[in-house]
């Protein structure tokens, strides 16, 4: 398997003159800032010769004091090696423009759309730069720049006003604030595209066809996401996904906030499994501060992000078996009764059911109560044996395999170039997790499998969803034989100030490959962070995957991609 | 007593016409209180034995602990809503289609038996209309629910509704032919299409001489009512209710209470068919004695009731191509093979 | 004038029945006439207590998750925070609600969507906020994206503080707005 140097030899050997500027982190990480004209050039090296067949995200950064923005794109791969590059890419602030990776990675797609919304670069040969989370009254206000003026917004009364569209509809539009037009930074011009309504009313061919409107206000996931369809009778002819109804802006949130509170914003991302949330952010923050966190600490992480994992798909697979079943699906009430269990065990050591803010910077916050060792060992063998009765119950339900067998089936393949990762991607036959690709604490210790599914359908992702839970039980229970007693916390004590530094961590989410990608410049807020999501990834191949479908299929089919909007929208 | 039998049935020979009248005005409206009632246990049944199955409590606070008056509440409350008419909707039919449910049911009841009354040695059945053809006349009006729901998703100028709709009338129509050709089965080995006589002429029970019969009926029936595994027309997580998306308050009410109300008379309708009615033997309790038949048949209306809710808590729901691929293509010769069976043995029960 | 408090009346009236007369009185004034009648008699307490009953104790409310909230919401409808031994089920569609229940962030994209929600709802209707996000804003006071003061969009009744609450927190909330449903004399002004 290459390293990192050998990557960077490669590209220098291959284009001379391309590198501007790299630095070898580890084996694993490598920092390039590529000159902007031969970033394509590099890419298609990397993926053709190199085995980056993973395209992981992108992040912009704007340097206001530099007067350039930076584009830096995440390039890993699936299985082949471990590197994961981050290619840097300069544009200078003035009509910043940089060239799109769209012709050669699928799913690099939704990331320059934010990147264009957020920040005002303009992405060349993209073929469609429509906002994804903004409303359209802040596009074209570019509100992750420096020098935004309409945040804070701490007016009252209400601000919204009811307006009528020239086609008839009613609309709500939120004027601009005090602040803006103090500042004088009232967006006058904003940039021209078709609405979302436009461009899904351009795809009605016939009187036969009809939109129909699966949320934003449903029952599928938790959380709110416009998911329309073309339906012509029964089938679904295409679908189109608008997000951003939950967008709170927490990247931007979180550079004004220190650093210690910025891990309460991370539980807030994706609420279901916040303790990896924490971690990924706590992991980055290490590596930035060279921090090493004690043993007993590093156990203490692992049991909590396993349970909260196996929490998380209990209540994943649950809510997807009432789309299919109805609400008074017995097995769904059982799964959420377990699940009780399990988050009174969670409760007891970080005292919150849901947003938990436990992983500190170099430990955790407190001990693991008395009695808690003993507590998981009896309720652990318990969840064991439930599990294994669901999955023998749906293995043998002729229902279950008419609705879920073949349903929305992904070949790994098309699961690799879409991006997906998690359950999802593992469903579809690729052995692919962060805890074996990206080791972190103390992960390589310990016996666990990578589950994965043959057919890629719904019903092999509930199936790997229920034996990963078997896994997670196993992986704890070896954490409870081999805790060590010591501190909790490490003894180095931690500045406020977090010198200049950058770094990117990755965590096994249990939607998937969760990523943070933080820079400090030294000061005591975070300068930038990047959140890559997983779900935000596996939402984009919902819109091919649901043309041709019936209508029970594609609600199906959306909600056995256990999703979490909010990740997707942060 | 006697005398009163005697005087009662003399009046029924000299004037047949306003007897008729007279026992159709009283029956009709007991029959409704009865029917109407029942469906409020029944619906507060579904919700207490379906937390059951869930693991959980139903309705424990109103009316004491076993949540009794909850349906009173329920009915107050949807009585005392603001009655809304969406804009662009067919106010005629999206009126006409709660009370066109409500008149299908009150239908049915009429020629349903409720049971027996066992005075002197002999079952005096219950049923306001004892017709020749009940049998078939009660699967005919059964379908008239399939109307209603039509009227209901048409007329509310959604979506969602109209895609309700369709399902409701693709589910109704391919499962009412094998129940009719079910019906007619039992019809067959009884002789009669009678329920009365039918329940009288269950020497052993249909269910157990046409057993095909008895599994196809029960499958129909469960699609016909809409209850999981088939009620499409009403998925809620896909189709966000169905035909009755715009409607609310009272209307509301009425659409979700015929339902419940077509169930009860469905089940007693599956017990009068296959399960031997009213018959079992008689308690030797002066009062009970009388109304024994009547309990016979509540038990197994209740058996019947339980066992679809059991359904509902543990089966996933179909497609709806995959409901009319099972009605047409396995359902319908199935009950045509039943028929045939029918056919060879009713002759032995002569 | 308050008749569509309690008695259901069609919301639009045909221009056709104001045309109508009976013993040459107009038959519209006559219907108002008795219905205001009707609506004194429903006035004294005993009627409108048995109303109020009917009404607090079965509160159906929108399944709509929108935030961390959202899925306390969930399990605040199953299993074992069950709200059904209050009468209290999730209804898919507004228009067969009576409580929507603001379980989260309100984002701009989202508040559109959610008047819309709000209006479909038939009267009478209440609305409860949980979590601190309904609130003020929450941790996110300072979004560009977030609505902070909801309460000046939607008439709330019942504040339900915490990040999340737990779900026994959401049932006294619905048993508070139960009381106050029970004390409701008379017709809400907005």
């Amino acid at each position: 398997m290459i390293n990192a140097s050998e990557v960077l030899s490669s590209i220098q050997s291959a284009f001379p003159g391309a590198v501007l500027d790299s630095r070898v982190e580890s084996d694993r990480r490598l920092w390039a800032t590529i000159d902007s004209k031969k970033i394509l050039d590099v890419c298609k090296h990397l993926s053709t010769k190199l085995d980056f067949d993973h395209y992981s995200g992108a992040a912009g950064v704007d340097w206001i004091a530099r007067n350039e923005m930076e584009v830096v794109e995440i390039m890993a791969s699936h299985g082949a090696h471990q590197v994961v590059a981050m290619l840097k890419v300069k544009t200078p602030r003035e009509n910043p423009s940089v060239k799109s990776l769209t012709g050669l990675y699928w799913n690099a797609n939704w990331y320059e759309r934010e990147i264009w919304e957020m920040f005002g670069i303009n992405f060349e040969g993209h073929p469609g730069q429509y906002p994804l989370l903004l409303p359209d009254e802040l596009v074209g206000a570019w509100p992750w720049r420096k020098d935004f003026k309409g945040y804070p917004d701490l007016t009252t009364g209400e601000r919204a006003v009811q307006i009528t569209t020239p086609e008839g509809y009613t609309e709500l539009h939120v004027p601009p604030t005090p602040a803006e037009v103090e500042a004088g930074t009232v967006v006058k011009e904003r940039p021209k595209y078709p609405s979302f309504r436009e461009r899904e009313e351009k795809e009605i061919k016939s009187d036969a066809e009809m939109i129909m409107h699966l949320g934003p206000q449903h029952a599928m996931v938790p959380g709110p996401f416009l998911l329309d369809i073309l339906v012509e009778g029964e089938r679904v002819k295409k679908a189109f996904l608008d997000l951003g109804y939950i967008h709170k802006g927490i990247e931007k949130i979180m550079e004004n906030r220190s650093w210690l509170q910025g891990i309460t914003y991370t539980d807030r991302m994706c609420y279901v499994a916040s303790l990896s949330n924490n971690e990924c952010y706590c992991g980055a923050v290490e590596k930035i501060l060279g921090l090493e966190v004690p043993l007993r600490a590093q156990y203490i992480r692992v049991i909590m992000e396993e349970l909260s994992r196996i929490q998380s798909h209990l209540i994943g697979t649950g809510e997807f078996l009432t789309l299919v079943a109805g609400v008074g699906y017995a097995p769904w009430q059982y799964m959420i009764m377990d699940r009780e269990k399990i988050i009174s065990l969670i409760e007891s050591v970080t005292g919150a059911r849901l947003t938990h803010t436990f992983v500190r910077f170099g430990g955790v916050r407190n001990d693991l109560p008395e009695g808690f060792v003993e507590q998981c060992r009896k309720v652990l063998p318990f969840m064991k044996s439930r599990t294994e009765e669901f999955i023998e119950l749906f293995a043998q339900d002729p229902i279950y395999s008419l609705r879920m067998e073949n349903i929305g089936s992904i070949a790994p393949e098309t699961a690799k170039r879409m991006g997906c990762s998690g359950r999802v991607l593992r469903a579809a036959g690729v052995a692919y997790d962060m805890r074996k690709e990206d080791p972190i604490l103390v992960y390589p210790d310990l016996d666990f499998k990578v589950v994965t599914g043959t057919r890629g359908d719904s019903a092999d992702r509930i199936d790997v969803t229920l034996r990963e839970i078997l896994e997670s039980i196993h992986i704890i229970e070896q954490c409870l034989d081999k805790i060590p007693s010591g501190p909790i916390k490490t003894e180095a004590k931690i500045p406020k100030k977090v010198p200049a530094g950058e770094a990117y961590y990755r965590v096994e989410d249990p939607r998937g490959e969760m990523g943070m990608y933080v820079i400090s410049d030294g000061g005591d807020k975070p300068y930038r962070v990047k959140v890559r999501g997983p779900f935000y990834a596996t939402f984009q191949t919902l819109t091919p995957l649901l043309e041709g479908v019936y209508i029970a299929d594609a609600v199906a089919i959306a909600g056995s991609m256990d999703g979490c909007p909010s990740e997707a929208d942060r | 007593m006697d005398g009163i039998i005697d005087s009662i049935t003399q009046f029924q020979a000299q004037e047949p016409a306003i007897f008729a009248l007279i026992i159709g005005i009283v029956g009709a409206a007991i029959i409704s209180a009865v029917v109407n009632v029942g469906a409020m246990l029944v619906i507060w049944g579904e919700r207490k034995v379906l937390s059951d199955f869930c693991n959980r409590y139903g309705p424990n606070r109103v009316g004491g602990r076993w949540g009794i008056l909850q349906l009173g509440a329920d009915a107050i409350k949807l009585f005392t809503k603001e009655d809304i008419i969406p804009g662009d909707a067919d106010k005629g039919v999206y009126v006409w289609a709660p009370i066109v449910a409500s008149m299908a049911t009150m239908l049915v009841a009429a020629a349903i038996p409720f049971g027996a009354l066992h005075i002197g040695g002999k079952d005096i059945p219950l049923v306001v209309a004892n017709m020749d053809i009940s049998a078939l006349y009660v699967e005919a009006a059964l379908s008239i629910m399939a109307i209603a729901v039509f009227m209901a998703g048409y007329s509310s100028n959604n979506k969602y509704s109209i895609l309700g709709a369709f399902r409701g009338m693709a589910r109704m129509i391919a499962y009412e032919v094998p129940m009719g050709v079910c019906i007619i089965s039992v019809a067959i080995m009884a002789h009669s299409l009678n329920l009365v006589e039918i329940v009288q002429s269950q020497t052993i029970w249909y269910a157990f001489a046409q057993p095909l019969g008895f599994v196809i009926f029960v499958i129909a029936l469960i699609t016909d009512l809409g209850r999981i595994p088939f009620d499409q027309s009403e998925a809620e997580e896909e189709i966000i209710s169905g035909y009755n998306t715009e409607y609310s308050g009272i209307r509301w009410g009425l659409l979700y209470f015929q339902e419940y109300n077509n169930a009860l008379l469905g089940s007693i309708l599956l017990a009068i068919l296959f399960l031997g009615g009213w018959q079992g033997p008689i308690i030797p309790i002066p009062i009970l004695d009388i109304v024994s038949p009547l309990i016979w048949l509540l038990m197994k209306v209740v058996i019947i009731l339980w066992c679809m809710i059991w359904v509902r808590s543990s089966l996933f729901r179909l497609r709806i191509d995959q409901v009319t691929d099972l009605g047409w293509k396995w359902m319908l010769p199935l009950s045509i093979l039943n028929l045939g069976w029918a056919v060879l043995i009713g002759s032995y029960f002569a | 004038m308050g008749i569509s408090d309690v008695i259901p009346v069609p919301v639009s009236i045909d221009e056709e029945i104001e045309k109508w007369t009976i013993f040459g009185q107009p038959v519209v004034e006559a219907w108002f006439t008795t219905t205001e009648k009707i609506h004194q008699i429903i006035e004294m307490g005993p009627i409108k207590n048995i109303f109020n009953w009917g009404r607090k104790n079965s509160v159906y409310f929108l399944m709509q998750p929108m935030g961390c909230c959202g899925v306390e919401m969930f399990v605040f409808g199953a299993a074992p925070y069950d709200s059904d031994r209050f009468g209290c089920i999730p209804r898919n569609t507004p228009r067969q609600t009576d409580v929507m229940i603001i379980s989260g962030y309100l984002t701009r994209k989202y508040l559109p969507v959610f008047k819309n929600l709000w209006e479909q709802m038939p009267e009478p209707k209440w609305c409860i906020a949980i979590g601190e996000c309904a609130i003020s804003g929450g941790p996110f006071y300072d979004s560009y994206n977030i609505i902070q003061n909801t309460a000046d969009y939607f008439p709330i009744d019942v504040f339900i503080p915490g990040c999340p609450p737990r779900p026994e927190q959401f049932l006294e909330g619905l048993m508070n707005l139960q009381e106050k449903i029970k004390q409701r004399k008379d017709k809400r002004d907005y």
